[in-house]
């Protein structure tokens, strides 16, 4: 028995789910959760970030440092952003075809904060219905 | 590789996230939990607690930083010099596969 854990986009989180119906697991758990990752490390992409984000600013706000602080926050990945921690109970043998399936719905062209995936080790589990334990209780 | 999962006091968050970050431990992921402790929750008068609004930090890592991990967590979320009820628990436990969604691979 293995837990995944996927903290996906939130915006995914209708196609995560359809992927996980998909690919014949239809039971999961999930929870809103803040989140951040690795960094863009390419100079040229985070200024060009920065530009179109400061672009999108009022000007005449007269809260110009402001608009910087948090633009900058946006870029340093020191902010948090919301996304969805799925966490779905499987069998041994279904763990590959689950992280695919939710690999392929949620990679994205921005080829960085997309989520990560962690594979753990259940040591038992029980179905509160039935009673039933171990691999029976996964559906 | 493992899984830290810390929960800490709500307001402490911020300097242990801080902490893990200069750490050069960035990546983190946060949840708003309640919960108690052994004391059985806080009793006000006659009111007892036993939701106490706590966040779950979960922080993937290497084996080897560990050590390192749990001690900046310790001494960050840790209040007053004994440390007091209430600032929380780590527990580590270990993840058998790690997926970067973004680039397809079973990378950390």
């Amino acid at each position: 028995m293995k837990e995944i854990m996927a903290v996906v986009r939130m915006k995914k989180t209708g196609a995560t789910k359809k992927a996980l119906v998909a690919a014949g697991v239809a039971g999961f758990t999930a929870v809103k959760v803040s989140g951040r990752g690795r960094l863009v490390t390419d100079p040229a992409r985070i200024e060009e970030c920065r530009e179109k984000l400061l672009s999108m600013s009022n000007d005449d706000s007269g809260e110009k440092q402001d608009t910087e602080q948090v633009v900058t926050s946006f870029l340093d990945g020191s902010r948090f952003f919301p996304r969805r921690l799925f966490t779905i109970l499987a069998h041994d043998d279904d763990v590959p075809r689950i992280v695919e399936a939710i690999t392929n719905v949620n990679r994205t062209e921005h080829g960085i904060g997309d989520g990560a995936i962690f594979v753990m080790q259940i040591l038992d589990a029980v179905r509160v219905r039935t009673g039933e334990s171990g691999e029976a209780a996964i559906w | 590789m493992l899984l830290i999962r810390a929960i800490v006091r709500p307001e402490k968050k911020d300097d242990v996230l801080a902490e893990l970050s200069s750490a050069g431990f960035n990546a983190a992921t946060m949840v708003d939990v309640v919960g108690r402790g052994k004391q059985k929750g806080i009793r006000i008068g006659g009111m007892v607690y036993d939701e106490i609004p706590k966040t779950l930090i979960l922080v993937a890592i290497q084996d080897a930083d560990k050590d390192k991990v749990v001690k900046t967590i310790l001494k960050t979320a840790k209040t007053g010099s004994d440390g007091t009820f209430g600032d929380g628990k780590i527990f580590v436990s270990p993840i058998e596969e790690v997926y970067t969604i973004s680039k397809g691979a079973p990378i950390l």
